[in-house]
C-alpha cells in the first residue's frame, strides 16, 4: 500500500475524505460491472476536479493512487487514474504546491510533504506499471511527461534539476521490465530525441549496474541491447541542442559537452564489461565492437584489457578481436607484444572452416600487407595455410592461393619455396638417394623459426590435383609464369560450396555432355565369378543385398 | 620554232591533223561513213586541241622550277613538263574559286539587306552540275511519278489496264510481239518446239544471227537518218543489258524444252521396258512348254519373278564390301577405338579442349606442349593412367566379345564409335537387335521371333500381341510415360524387379525411328525414369538392386543414342533438388543418384556439367555435415567409397574425404585422441556415438538400411555392429585411397594423420574394445600406409615449378626502320601519334580556312570597287551629260542672243540710215 498514512492530520482528513466519497465506493457494489467501470471513470475525473477546485480535496490523491495500484485487478480504471494523477501532479507542480517555503506555515509545510510523499507513491505505481504488456507504453508516457514537469519545479530553485529519483526508477524499471516493446518506445521516443535524456540514461544505467553486485545473464543480455540501441553518437558540441528539460543555461555544463556524454556512455559500457561476460556475449559485444561500441570511447585504450583478453581466448573470440586490437595497436599505440606470434597460432585447423574465414583473410592481408616484414614469417604463413589448406574446402582454396600469390610478388625470397634447385652435387645425389624432409616444424609456435622459408610448397601442388576444376586451375598459377601484377582477393573471398553448386549449375547444357563409353556391366552387383572384371570399390566395400 | 605565236599556233594546228589541205568531196564521204573512225578523230582532235591550249600557255603550270630532285627512271615519256613535274594549276584554281565565290558568295553579297524574294524550288534549278537537258528529263520523270498511283516502275501486276505496262524491249521494240502473246507463245517456242534436239542448237544460232542482223540494219539506219547523233554510254549501256537478259531468256526457254522433251521420254519408259523383259519370259515359256513348272503356276511364278525383279532393281547396288573381318581383327579394332577414346579421355581429364575427331587429331598435331612441367606431367600420367586404364578396359571387352548377348559389348563398341552424333544407320543397328536382347536373356523368344532384329518388326509384334502378357503377366505395350506421375501410374503396378523389362518394351515400342513424335516422348521417359531411380532408391528393397541397376545402364544407352542433353538435364535436375532441399540431409535415393551419374558419365573429365556438381554435392556433405546419428556416419561413408570411386581414374584429390574418415574414426573411437592427430577438423561426436564394448561383434559391411533412421530404437549390439562396420569400411576406404593418391606431392602430408589415428585405433586402450578382426584390419591397413608414407618420403623432390623462359623486357630504344621516312612518324605511343596526326590535320585546317577567308574578303572588296566603279562611271557619265547639256543650252542662248543683238544693231544701223 503505498498510502501508508502516517501523519495523523492527514490521516483523518483522508478519513474525512473517504467518508465524504463512501457513497460511490457502496454504489460500486451493487452496480453491475459495465456500469461500474463508466462508474469509475466518472468518479476518478470527479476526484480530479475536486483535487483542482481546492486544497481541501487534497485526500482524493490518495484515492486515485490506489486505485492506480490496481493495475493487476482493472487495469484501465489504474491507468485511468494514473492520468488524472499525472495532471494533477503537474498541476500543483507548477503552482509549487510542493515545495517547502521558507515563510510558510508549519501545515503548509506538513501539506508538501505529504504531497511529496504521494508523489513518490505515485511514482512507484506508474513504475510498477512497466510489467505489464498492456500499460507499460502509456506508464512511460506519463511518466517521461511527470519527469518534464517534475524538474523545473519540485526544488523550487531558478534553475531545472534533474529528478534523479524518478529517472532511477524509470530507467531499473525498464531494464527489469518483461516488456521489450517499452525499452524500444523509450530508445526511440526519448533517447534518439533527445541528448540530455540519453546522457541521464547512461549515467543510470551506469548506477544501476554498479549497484548491484551481482548481475543474472537475462539482465545482461537486456542491458546489453539496451546500451546497442543508444547509437546515435552525436558528432559535435554544437549537435547537442535537443533537451527534453530546459537548455542548462551555463555554457560549461556537462549536459553541453561531447566528452562528457561519451565519458558518461563509456562508463556505462565500462561497467557493463565489469560485470563479466559469457562467452556468447563476448562474441556479439566483438560484432558489434567497431559499429556500435568504439565510437563512444573517449579512451578506446579502456577497451585494451578486453580485447586483450578476449584475443587471448583462441578459437572464435580471437579472430573477432583481431580487429579491435589491431586498431588500437596502428592508432592508439598498443603494445602487444609477440603480435604476429599469435596471429600465426589463429591459423589452426579450424580456420578455414570458420564462417569468419572471409574477415579474418581481410585482416590477415592488412597484416600482412608490409613488404618490411621478414620473409622467414611470411614464409611460415604460407606454408602453415598451405598445410592447412590440405584439408579446406574448395571455397577456402580459393582464396589462399591468389593470397599466396600476392605475398610472392611481395617477397621474393620466399618464392624459394616454389622453386629451388640444388646447387651442389652432393646436395643432389642425397635427393636422390633419401628423398626430401619437409624442414617445415608444424608445431613451432614461433613463426620466425618454423623454417618454413626452407620447405616447398608440395601442398599446393597437391592441389593442382584438386577435384573441383577451378580450384585446381587457381592452384596452379603457383607454377605458371608470375606475370600479373597481383589478384584481387576480394574477387576470391566469399565463396562457399552452394555458391560453387550455383555457378555450375547457372551453366546451361547446350552441348550434350560426354558420356562413359561403355556401360558398366555391374553397377551394385558383384561381377561374376570367375571372371577377371574386377569389382568397383562401390560393390566391394558396400552390401547392397542386405538393408 | 621560230616565228610569231600566231605561225607557230598554225604550225601545231596542221601538225596535228585539225586543219589541213581540203578534202575531195570523196574523201568526206568516206569518213562520214566510216563512223567509228570519226568518233575517233573527233576525240583526238579534241585532245589535241587542249594540248596546244596548254602549249600556248606557260603560265598554266605550277612546276618545279629546278627539275626534279633525283633522277628516276620510268616507263612514262618523258617530256619537259613531266620531267619537272607539274605541280598545280594556278590558272585554273583560281578561275575555278573566282567562278565558285561568284555563285555562292557574290549571290549572297547581292541579297545582303535585302528581303523576301521568290525561292526556285523546281528541280535541279540550283544545282549547277546538271544540265539542261538532265534537268528536264528528272522534271518529267518526277511529274510522271507523282501522277503513277503505284508510285514503283517495277510494279508488274495490276499495271496492266491502268497504263502500259513495262515490258521487255531491244532497241525500242518489245521482244515479243503482240502476236505471239496472243497466241499464247513466244517466237522462241515457234522456232525450236518442232525441231529435233541436234537441230535445235543450230536453229536458234540462226536466229540470233538473224536478230543482230536486224538490230544492226537498224542501227546502220539510225545512223544513217540522223548521222550527228551519237548514242550517249547510258544507252549503249542499256543495250548491252537488255542483250544478255535477252540471250538468258532464250537459254532458259531452250532449256526448259530440254526437261519437256526429257519428261515425255520418261513417261515411255515403262512401255520399254515391258517391251525388254517380256522378251525373255516369252522365251522361257515356249521353251518349257507347259503352264506350270514343278506344280506352280506358271503365271503366278512370273508374277513373283517380276515381283522380285523390281525389288531386286529398287534395291541399292551391292557395294563392295570390306571383307568380314576375323576375330583378331575386330578385337584389334577395339582395342584401337577403345585406346582412342582413351586418349580423348585422358585429354578431357587434363582439362584440354577436345573437339569431335579430325578437327581434334589436327587440334593435336598442331599443339603446342607447354612448358616442361606439362610435357613432364603429360609423361606421367602416360606411365601410369594410360596403361592400366587400357588393359583394364582390354580385358572387359575380351570378356564382351566372348559373350554375344552381351550388353556392355554391342551397345559399347557400335554406339562409341558413332559418338553422339551417328546417322539413323548406325542408330537401327544398334538399337534394334543388339540392345534388345542383350537386355534380357530371359525374353530371349521375343527378340529372337524378330529375326534380324529390325526394330519395326518388333514393334508391329508387339502390337500385334498387344494387351496380352508373358507369362510374368507383363504387358507387352505401354503408354508411353511422359512423367514421373504417369510413370508411377503405368508402371507401378509392376514389381519392380521386372522394370527393366518394362522399360526396354516401351524402349523397343517408342523407338525414335518408328514416329517423329517417339523422339520427345523417349526423352521424357528418360527423364521420368531418372526420376524414379530416385524414388525407388528412397524406397529400396536390397532385392531391387538388380533392378535399378538395370534400369541405370538403360538410361546410360538412352543417353548415348539421342538422349544425351536430356539424360543430363534431368541428372542436374535431381542435383539442383538436393542442393535446395536437403544438402545435407541425402537420402538412399540421392546416393543412387549419385551413384548412376559416377556410371553414367566419364569422373575423370577436367570439367563436366554432370559431374562437377555431383561431386560438389558429395564434397559438400562429406564437408559440412557434423554427423549426428550413425545414419549421417552411414551416409558419408558411401558418398566417400563414391567420391573415390569418382576420383579413381583421374586421382584427384578429395580434402573433404580425408577429413570425413579421419573425423568419423576419431568420433567412433573408444577414448578421444589426446593430443591433435592432424589438420583435419575434428567434431565433438553426439553422445552414445563412441564405441563400446564391442569386441565380440562380427564385422560386418554396411548396407543401405543403416543410412535410414531406424524405425525403433535398434538394440546395443546392433549398434555397435554398425560402428564396427563404419569404422572397418573406412579403414579400408583409407587404404584404397593411399593407393590412389600415393604419387601426389603432399602424400606424405595428407596421409600421416590418417597413419595417426589408425594408430590411435589400435592403441591398447582402444584395440580392447574392438573385435579382433577389425583391429588386424586396422593393423594392416596402418602398416600399408605406413609402408607409403615412407617411399613418398623418399621419393619426395624440391620442387622446381618455375623453369620459365625468363620475360622479356619491354622497350622503347626506336626501332631500326627498314624504309625510313622522315616525312612519316613513327611514334610507338600510339595516342601521342595520333594526336600529332590530329594537331597537323587542324593546323593544315586552319591555315586553309584563313586564306579562303583572305580570298573572300579580297573578292568581296574586289566586287564592292567594281559596284562602286559602276556607279562613278554611272554618275560621271549622267554628270557630264548634264553639263553638257546645260552647256548646250546656254550656248543655244548665247547664239541667240548674238544673234538678236546682230539683228538689233543691223536693225539700228539700217534705222539710222533710214
Amino acid at each position: 500500500m503505498p498510502s501508508t498514512v502516517k501523519d495523523k492530520t492527514v490521516k483523518s482528513v483522508a478519513k474525512r475524505k473517504r467518508s465524504e466519497n463512501g457513497e460511490p465506493i457502496k454504489k460500486r457494489k451493487k452496480l453491475e460491472a459495465g456500469e461500474e467501470k463508466e462508474d469509475l471513470a466518472a468518479q476518478i475525473q470527479k476526484l480530479e476536479s475536486q483535487i483542482n477546485e481546492s486544497k481541501k480535496h487534497y485526500n482524493n490523491i490518495a484515492t486515485l493512487i490506489e486505485y492506480a495500484e490496481k493495475q493487476d485487478e482493472d487495469p484501465k480504471t489504474a491507468i485511468a487514474a494514473a492520468e488524472a494523477l499525472c495532471r494533477v501532479f503537474v498541476r500543483l507542480l507548477a503552482s509549487g504546491s510542493l515545495v517547502k517555503k521558507k515563510d510558510a506555515s508549519e501545515k503548509d509545510a506538513t501539506v508538501a510533504k505529504w504531497l511529496r510523499d504521494r508523489l513518490t507513491d505515485h511514482h512507484k505505481a506508474l513504475v510498477a506499471m512497466f510489467k505489464s504488456t498492456k500499460l507499460a507504453t502509456r506508464a512511460l508516457v506519463l511518466a517521461m511527461a511527470l519527469l518534464k514537469a517534475e524538474a523545473p519545479y519540485l526544488e523550487g530553485k531558478d534553475e531545472a534539476v534533474f529528478p534523479w529519483p524518478l529517472f532511477n526508477a524509470i530507467i531499473s524499471a525498464l531494464l527489469t521490465s518483461p516488456v521489450e516493446e517499452v525499452r524500444d518506445e523509450f530508445c526511440d521516443k526519448f533517447i534518439d530525441e533527445y541528448d540530455d535524456l540519453r546522457f541521464y540514461a547512461f549515467e543510470g544505467i551506469k548506477d544501476f549496474l554498479t549497484e548491484r553486485q551481482s548481475v543474472d545473464q537475462e539482465l545482461q543480455n537486456t542491458v546489453f541491447d539496451f546500451l546497442l540501441k543508444m547509437e546515435h553518437v552525436p558528432e559535435s558540441s554544437e549537435d547537442l541542442e535537443d533537451f527534453y528539460i530546459e537548455q542548462p543555461s551555463k555554457k560549461k555544463h556537462p549536459l553541453r559537452s561531447l566528452s562528457q556524454h561519451k565519458k558518461r556512455a563509456q562508463e556505462a559500457w565500462l561497467a557493463l564489461f565489469n560485470l563479466g561476460l559469457s562467452k556468447e556475449q563476448r562474441k556479439k559485444v566483438l560484432d558489434v565492437m567497431a559499429s556500435s561500441i568504439a565510437p563512444w570511447f573517449i579512451k578506446p585504450e579502456l577497451l585494451m584489457d578486453f580485447l586483450t583478453d578476449c584475443y587471448n581466448t583462441g578459437g572464435s573470440i580471437s579472430l573477432l578481436a583481431l580487429s579491435g586490437v589491431f586498431y588500437l595497436i596502428q592508432e592508439r599505440n598498443l603494445d602487444y607484444p609477440s603480435f604476429y606470434q599469435k596471429l600465426y597460432s589463429l591459423l589452426d585447423t579450424d580456420i578455414l572452416h570458420s564462417k569468419y574465414r572471409s574477415r579474418f583473410f581481410r585482416l590477415l592481408d592488412t597484416f600482412l600487407g608490409s613488404s618490411h616484414l621478414p620473409a622467414v614469417l611470411v614464409a611460415s604463413f604460407i606454408k602453415r595455410l598451405a598445410r592447412l589448406a590440405l584439408n579446406a574446402p574448395p571455397s577456402a582454396i580459393v582464396v589462399i592461393v591468389p593470397w599466396f600469390y600476392n605475398l610472392f610478388k611481395k617477397h621474393p625470397l620466399t618464392t624459394f619455396m616454389m622453386h629451388r634447385v640444388p646447387r651442389t652435387k652432393e646436395e643432389k645425389d642425397l635427393i636422390e638417394t633419401e628423398g626430401v624432409l619437409d624442414p617445415f616444424l608444424p608445431d613451432e609456435q614461433d613463426p620466425m623459426e618454423t623454417h618454413a622459408i626452407d620447405s616447398c610448397l608440395w601442398e599446393i601442388v597437391q592441389l593442382q590435383s584438386h577435384y573441383h576444376p577451378n580450384v585446381a586451375t587457381i592452384a596452379k598459377i603457383i607454377s605458371e609464369q608470375f606475370t600479373k601484377q597481383f589478384y584481387n582477393l576480394e574477387d576470391f573471398l566469399d565463396h562457399s560450396y552452394g555458391s560453387l553448386i550455383d555457378a555450375e549449375m547457372l551453366k546451361e547444357v547446350k552441348k550434350a555432355p560426354v558420356i562413359e563409353f561403355m556401360i558398366p556391366k555391374h553397377i551394385f552387383t558383384k561381377a561374376d565369378a570367375g571372371t577377371e572384371q574386377t569389382d568397383s570399390p562401390l560393390v566391394s566395400l558396400w552390401d547392397f543385398g542386405s538393408s | 620554232m621560230a616565228g610569231s605565236q600566231l605561225k607557230r599556233l598554225k604550225a601545231s594546228l596542221k601538225d596535228q591533223g585539225i586543219i589541213g589541205p581540203q578534202k575531195s568531196k570523196k574523201q568526206k564521204r568516206q569518213t562520214a561513213q566510216d563512223a567509228k573512225a570519226s568518233t575517233d578523230k573527233r576525240l583526238q582532235r579534241h585532245e589535241a586541241l587542249a594540248s596546244i591550249r596548254e602549249q600556248f600557255n606557260p603560265f598554266q603550270f605550277k612546276t618545279n622550277a629546278r627539275g626534279p630532285k633525283f633522277e628516276v627512271t620510268t616507263n612514262k615519256p618523258q617530256n619537259d613538263k613531266l620531267a619537272k613535274g607539274i605541280q598545280g594549276r594556278p590558272g585554273l584554281a583560281k578561275a575555278t574559286a573566282e567562278q565558285r565565290r561568284k555563285e555562292t558568295l557574290l549571290v549572297e553579297m547581292q541579297r545582303r539587306n535585302k528581303v523576301g524574294g521568290i525561292v526556285d524550288r523546281r528541280f535541279g534549278e540550283d544545282d549547277p552540275n546538271m544540265t539542261l537537258e538532265d534537268k528536264m528529263m528528272e522534271r518529267f520523270a518526277r511529274e510522271q511519278m507523282k501522277s503513277h498511283k503505284k508510285n514503283t516502275v517495277f510494279d508488274l501486276e495490276g499495271s496492266d489496264d491502268e497504263s502500259a505496262p513495262v515490258t521487255l524491249t531491244h532497241a525500242g521494240k518489245t521482244l515479243f510481239d503482240d502476236d505471239d502473246i496472243e497466241a499464247g507463245r513466244d517466237d522462241f517456242d515457234e522456232n525450236i518446239s518442232d525441231m529435233e534436239s541436234d537441230d535445235e542448237r543450230s536453229a536458234r544460232k540462226k536466229f540470233l544471227k538473224r536478230l543482230r542482223a536486224e538490230e544492226e540494219a537498224a542501227e546502220g539506219e539510225g545512223e544513217d537518218g540522223q548521222p550527228e547523233r551519237k548514242k550517249t554510254k547510258k544507252e549503249v549501256m542499256e543495250e548491252v543489258i537488255a542483250k544478255s537478259k535477252a540471250f538468258k531468256y532464250e537459254r532458259q526457254a531452250a532449256k526448259d524444252e530440254d526437261e519437256d522433251l526429257r519428261v515425255e521420254l520418261d513417261k515411255e519408259l515403262p512401255q520399254l521396258q515391258s517391251l525388254l523383259f517380256q522378251m525373255k519370259p516369252k522365251e522361257a515359256k515356249e521353251s518349257k512348254g507347259p503352264a506350270t513348272v514343278a506344280g506352280i503356276d506358271l503365271e503366278q511364278l512370273e508374277k513373283e519373278y517380276n515381283m522380285r525383279l523390281k525389288q531386286a532393281a529398287r534395291e541399292a547396288r551391292a557395294e563392295v564390301t570390306d571383307r568380314t573381318k576375323t576375330e583378331e581383327e575386330r578385337a584389334e579394332e577395339g582395342v584401337k577405338r577403345l585406346k582412342e577414346m582413351e586418349e580423348k579421355r585422358l585429354r578431357r581429364m587434363r582439362g584440354e579442349v577436345v573437339s569431335d575427331d579430325e578437327e581434334e587429331e589436327e587440334q593435336k598435331k598442331g599443339k603446342k606442349k607447354g612448358d616442361d612441367q606439362e610435357a613432364q606431367d603429360e609423361a606421367e600420367e602416360d606411365e601410369f593412367g594410360l596403361g592400366k586404364g587400357i588393359k583394364l578396359r582390354m580385358t572387359a571387352t575380351e570378356m564382351g566379345l566372348d559373350d554375344e548377348d552381351d550388353f556392355l559389348l554391342e551397345d559399347d563398341l557400335i554406339a562409341s564409335g558413332s559418338e553422339l552424333d551417328m546417322d539413323d544407320d548406325d542408330m537401327s543397328d544398334i538399337d534394334g537387335s543388339d540392345d534388345e536382347d542383350a537386355y534380357d536373356p530371359d525374353e530371349d523368344e521375343l527378340v529372337n521371333g524378330g529375326e534380324d532384329g529390325e526394330s519395326e518388326e518388333v514393334a508391329t509384334k508387339l502390337h500385334a500381341q498387344s494387351k496380352g502378357g508373358d507369362e510374368d503377366g507383363i504387358p507387352y505395350t505401354f503408354p508411353c510415360p511422359e512423367s514421373h506421375e504417369q510413370l508411377l501410374e503405368i508402371l507401378g503396378g509392376l514389381p519392380v524387379v521386372k522394370l527393366p523389362v518394362a522399360v526396354q518394351r516401351i524402349r523397343a515400342l517408342y523407338h525414335p525411328k518408328l514416329n517423329e513424335k517417339n523422339k520427345e516422348r523417349l526423352g521424357n521417359f528418360t527423364q521420368a525414369l531418372i526420376e524414379h531411380i530416385t524414388y525407388l532408391g528412397d524406397k529400396f528393397e536390397p532385392t531391387w538392386f538388380p533392378a535399378i541397376e538395370n534400369l541405370i545402364r538403360h538410361v546410360h544407352s538412352l543417353a548415348k543414342t539421342f538422349f544425351a542433353i536430356e539424360v543430363s538435364k534431368a541428372y542436374r535436375a535431381r542435383l539442383e533438388e538436393i542442393k535446395e532441399e536437403r544438402p545435407l540431409a541425402l537420402t538412399v535415393g540421392d546416393l543412387v543418384l549419385l551413384t548412376a551419374i559416377g556410371t553414367t558419365y566419364p569422373t575423370s573429365d577436367h570439367f563436366h556439367q554432370v559431374v562437377t556438381p555431383a561431386m560438389l554435392s558429395i564434397t559438400r556433405y562429406l564437408g559440412q555435415k557434423i554427423p549426428q546419428t550413425l545414419a549421417d556416419y552411414s551416409i558419408g561413408v558411401y558418398l566417400s567409397i563414391l567420391a573415390l570411386q569418382y576420383q579413381s581414374f583421374s586421382k584427384r584429390y578429395v580434402p573433404e574425404f580425408i577429413n570425413f574418415c579421419l573425423n568419423t574414426l576419431c568420433s567412433l573411437a573408444v577414448e578421444k585422441p589426446k593430443e591433435k592427430l592432424g589438420l583435419f577438423p575434428v567434431h565433438e561426436p553426439a553422445a552414445g556415438i563412441r564405441i563400446k564394448g564391442a569386441s565380440k561383434v562380427t564385422v560386418r559391411k554396411l548396407n543401405c538400411g543403416d543410412c535410414q533412421q531406424p524405425k525403433n530404437a535398434p538394440s546395443a549390439s546392433e549398434e555397435s555392429a554398425q560402428k564396427v562396420a563404419i569404422i572397418s569400411t573406412i579403414t579400408s576406404v583409407l587404404k584404397t585411397a593411399s593407393e590412389t593418391w600415393c604419387k601426389l606431392p603432399a602424400f606424405y602430408e595428407t596421409f600421416q594423420p590418417a597413419q595417426r589415428v589408425l594408430q590411435h585405433l589400435t592403441s591398447k586402450s582402444n584395440a580392447a574394445q574392438l573385435p579382433a578382426a577389425l583391429v588386424k584390419q586396422l593393423k594392416d591397413t596402418t602398416t600399408n600406409i605406413s609402408r607409403l608414407l615412407q617411399l613418398a618420403q623418399v621419393s619426395r623432390r624440391p620442387l622446381e615449378l618455375h623453369h620459365h623462359k625468363p620475360l622479356a623486357i619491354k622497350t622503347y630504344v626506336p626501332k631500326f626502320e627498314d624504309s625510313f621516312d622522315p616525312n612519316k612518324h613513327y611514334d610507338p605511343d600510339r595516342e601521342r601519334a595520333e594526336m600529332a596526326k590530329l594537331r597537323a590535320e587542324h593546323k593544315k585546317e586552319r591555315k586553309g580556312a584563313l586564306r579562303e577567308l583572305r580570298k573572300d574578303a579580297a573578292f568581296m572588296q574586289r566586287e564592292n570597287l567594281k559596284v562602286k566603279k559602276a556607279n562613278d562611271e554611272a554618275y560621271e557619265k549622267k554628270y557630264k551629260r548634264l553639263v553638257a547639256e546645260i552647256q548646250g543650252s546656254e550656248g543655244q542662248a548665247s547664239n541667240e542672243y548674238a544673234r538678236e543683238k546682230a539683228a538689233r544693231l543691223k536693225k539700228n544701223k539700217t534705222g539710222n540710215k533710214w
